[in-house]
């Protein structure tokens, strides 16, 4: 059933609200996000980093399909390697279909026991599928059978939703979502099912919108994550933050920027009181800390 | 010039004379000020229905969906917490908050209004939606029900006016002086207020910034944070030096859901760090500006 968003969460103001507790010890914690996904050369190409000659978009889209592919023959290996060599634990989102066109990257993710989480059957919105209902879940249902694990968390592609996406999400057994940006703590949102918990994802600590939309320089990688830490790492002390920060292997996965994004994850982990968590622990910390 | 009049409404031209800052007669500031600064602070209701004003993450292979969930959330998070960052400068710093705020936002956002309020904030008209003024089905209802709800929330009627996107058409200072609106800020045409003719009383025009904006320095120009202060910075030094012999305004637009997010406020809060502690800056709001402009500038022609 199509809901305003205002009538699935109320406004609130994050100051005067009942206080979260994290276990001792901790007051920040870092959830780092590796999407996977799919881009079909029969469309339009998710993203691009290269226009063509003119600017008029042309398919097949080769040089910008390699792009991603690059990401997935070469970028997510070295994200793997950043990964346990910190020692950390990432949520991996991923487009189902993934599964079946790249089932050696979701065979490293799952043996080392990584989070997956699904994220649509394809790289394509919400609003551009004939029947939502069906893929999402198909998705769960692909991403459970490959893994033996039904996901417990969803991000859509592009984090679109329609009014009713979110029933859809409740009824195929979504727990929780990262689409909706809005607050630095989780929330409970109203669907006609279950209610499903939005975590506090983030849109400017993201690859996507730092390089291929803002252009940033690949330091900026660096130095807008620790800006942005260091403000949640102050207000820590009062109530608990999530930092969220996501990675897609085409971005940065790439040599110029491994190196900002490892020394980001390090510095940021190496400081009083701050882990990393996947999604579906902090999932169920916030289910725990409500009560 | 010979451009063709509109029907309604007049020619910029028609409304002020070009006149060269070095030629005027010098303005002077209380106490011997050289410079006024103001900080004007931009709330927005987006409604998740339409379109949305800005992007921030855009859909994969482009286009513009409908509903747009995941920027409306970007707002939203500007004003469920980003807001009560910037709110935290002013207050450390002391800094009279202007308030430039959608009708419809005034309902949405109790708790940011409140606030305000207790801190005797100005609030001015920003439309009564987040809509250009050219496409809104009448200009002056919407203008009038900004004043309205904004009286209802504070209990005085704005003076100030300030359109979304500084959008106007050929009438809107017109409306505005009918409608008891004192002063406008979408002509960013000059560094000193400058009065302008409307068809009834002149309405006064205060400078703005297009650029000392985190809308086209980080949404458009796509800068990293820190070009807020750098820019900032630059442009106060160079308007400082200007003001020598004759006062100026600076103005410093911030909108929470950009510089409430949390790698961007120490940038905002720098800024303030640096100039607040200047004996010769006054930091105001628009109607001081105003009722200092209407007491020693020059008298509307």
């Amino acid at each position: 059933m199509p809901m305003h968003p205002r009538e699935r969460l109320a406004f609130s103001p994050i100051e005067g609200r009942p206080l979260l507790k994290f276990p001792k010890g901790i007051r920040l914690v870092i959830w780092p996000v590796l999407a996977l996904e799919e881009w079909d050369m029969s469309r339009p190409m998710a993203r691009m980093v290269i226009s063509p000659p003119q600017g008029q978009p042309m398919l097949p889209d080769h040089p910008n399909w390699s792009w991603h592919e690059y990401g997935m023959r070469v970028g997510f290996w070295r994200l793997q390697t950043m990964m346990l060599k910190l020692g950390i634990s990432p949520t991996v989102t991923l487009n189902a279909r993934v599964c079946e066109t790249y089932p050696t990257v979701v065979k490293a993710c799952t043996d080392h026991g990584w989070e997956l989480n699904a994220h649509g059957y394809d790289q394509v919105p919400m609003h551009k599928l004939d029947d939502q209902r069906a893929v999402i879940m198909k998705s769960m249902d692909v991403i459970e059978k490959f893994s033996g694990k039904r996901p417990r968390g969803w991000f859509g592609p592009g984090l679109t939703q329609t009014f009713d996406t979110l029933d859809y999400l409740s009824e195929a057994g979504v727990e929780y979502i990262g689409d909706w940006v809005l607050d630095d703590e989780p929330v409970m949102l109203k669907t006609t099912h279950k209610p499903v918990v939005a975590l506090p994802y983030n849109f400017e600590i993201h690859d996507i919108v730092m390089m291929a939309l803002q252009h940033l320089p690949s330091d900026q990688w660096h130095s807008r994550a620790l800006d942005h830490f260091r403000t949640l790492y102050e207000e820590s002390t009062e109530r608990p933050k999530v930092m969220a920060m996501a990675c897609h292997p085409y971005l940065s996965g790439v040599p110029h920027r491994i190196g900002h994004v490892e020394r980001t994850f390090a510095e940021l982990l190496a400081h009083d009181g701050v882990v990393a968590w996947d999604g579906a622990k902090i999932l169920d910390w916030y289910l725990a800390a409500r009560k | 010039m010979n451009f063709p009049k509109p029907a309604v409404g007049m020619l910029p031209n028609d409304r002020l004379d070009y006149s060269a800052i070095t030629t005027r007669k010098p303005l002077k500031l209380p106490k011997g000020a050289r410079l006024v600064v103001w900080t004007i602070t931009n709330v927005e209701e987006w409604d998740p229905t339409q379109t949305m004003p800005r992007t921030v993450l855009t859909p994969p292979a482009g286009g513009s969906p409908m509903p747009d969930i995941p920027n409306w959330c970007w707002h939203e998070y500007g004003n469920r917490v980003g807001f009560w960052r910037l709110l935290q400068v002013y207050d450390d710093f002391k800094i009279p908050g202007v308030m430039n705020i959608n009708g419809v936002a005034v309902k949405a956002y109790p708790d940011v209004v409140k606030a305000c309020v207790d801190r005797n904030w100005e609030f001015i008209g920003h439309g009564y939606t987040q809509r250009n003024m050219q496409k809104v089905e009448n200009e002056r209802t919407d203008i009038r029900k900004s004043a309205e709800v904004l009286e209802e929330a504070t209990g005085k009627r704005p003076r100030g006016w300030l359109g979304p996107g500084l959008t106007e058409t050929w009438e809107t200072p017109d409306i505005l002086a009918e409608e008891g609106y004192d002063y406008v800020a979408d002509w960013v045409l000059d560094d000193q207020p400058v009065w302008m003719k409307t068809r009834g009383k002149p309405i006064l025009n205060i400078p703005y910034t297009q650029e000392c904006n985190d809308v086209a320095m980080m949404l458009i120009q796509h800068h990293r944070a820190s070009e807020f202060y750098e820019r900032a910075m630059d442009q106060f030094e160079q308007i400082y030096r200007d003001a020598k012999g004759s006062a100026r305004v600076m103005a410093i637009s911030v909108h929470p859901y950009i510089m409430g997010a949390p790698h961007r406020v120490k940038y905002f809060r720098k800024i303030y760090e640096k100039i607040r502690k200047k004996r010769d800056v006054l930091f105001w709001t628009g109607s001081q500006i105003a009722d200092w402009y209407t007491k020693v500038g020059p008298k509307p022609a």
